[in-house]
């Protein structure tokens, strides 16, 4: 932790070990992948268990949860909403890719680098620029026909 | 005469296509079920069909989602005519659970003619059973 500390020297916005095996951790989107590699190169942070997003009002924030050996590590990112970009972290973590296309899908964060960029869960004939996930986005239901119902 | 032994060998042994459009998989279960030997649904010469070409009936679960729709119309134009659609389960009877969600269109009548519902989450083998025969005799 101390050493995680000293090593981030200037990146942190926020650490904190809420709980035994716990960490929290906030770093500047720009910061993001050099942090990643800092984690999964030293750390032994190398399984994303999931990438989590929140739409909290102004801002997104983009949560990475790592599965490390002893530790769970949360990595918190925010990225305003008005430009929501985030620079991928699959050079270092490769299976990440599900996760951030999922982001895509969901929040329409964009992410920098993706080396593949479909969407995944959302249907072939989606529209664009709807993402379900956002606090703004409402869904206008498409009507119900009942066949043999009494009008 | 030859429509009659058409019609009566359509009813005597139907041939039935599975087919889940987005469900959770218990109906799935359950009509697997009622074509084992414990219910027997194959004493009524039901016989599972692995292709649309193939099949008099078929047997629809889950709800119908937004991916779903365009690949159930294909599959539902590949069954030669007439063809019978029984709904299993309250998902694809309007929706269950799923009802209102982005990706879900609702149930299976929202998109093809429905011939006969099967209540239930899941439904019973028996109440499966008791569709397809009364499915028959309509035949």
């Amino acid at each position: 932790m101390e050493n995680l500390k000293s090593k981030l020297q200037g990146r942190i916005l926020e650490l904190t070990n809420p709980d035994k095996r716990r960490i929290f951790l906030r770093v500047a989107p720009v910061e993001l992948l050099n942090t990643v590699r800092l984690l999964h190169d030293e750390y032994g942070f190398w399984f994303v268990s999931t990438i989590s997003g929140l739409d909290a009002g102004d801002d997104f924030e983009i949560l990475y949860h790592f599965a490390g050996k002893e530790t769970v590590l949360n990595l918190r990112v925010s990225v305003p909403k008005t430009d929501p970009r985030i620079d991928s972290i699959t050079p270092v973590i490769p299976g990440a890719i599900l996760y951030e296309r999922e982001l895509q899908d969901m929040f329409g964060v964009v992410v920098d680098g993706i080396p593949d960029p479909r969407p995944l869960l959302l249907s072939d004939d989606w529209p664009a620029g709807q993402h379900p996930l956002r606090k703004d986005w409402t869904f206008n239901r498409p009507p119900e026909v009942i066949p043999g119902a009494k009008s | 005469m030859l429509a009659d032994i058409v019609r009566w060998s359509r009813k005597k042994s139907p041939w039935i296509l599975h087919l889940n459009s987005g469900g959770c998989n218990a109906c799935d279960i359950e009509i697997i079920a009622a074509l084992t030997p414990r219910f027997d649904l194959e004493r009524f010469g039901v016989l599972l069909e692995s292709t649309p070409r193939h099949a008099d009936i078929i047997i629809a679960s889950g709800p119908v989602t937004r991916q779903m729709k365009d690949r159930f119309l294909r599959i539902y134009e590949q069954v030669p005519s007439p063809k019978f659609v029984l709904a299993v389960g309250a998902c694809a009877l309007a929706g269950c659970v799923y009802r209102g969600a982005y990706n879900v269109l609702g149930g299976i009548d929202q998109i093809v003619p429905v011939d006969m519902y099967v209540p239930g989450c899941p439904a019973r083998p028996d109440a499966i059973i008791d569709g397809v025969v009364k499915l028959l005799a309509k035949v």
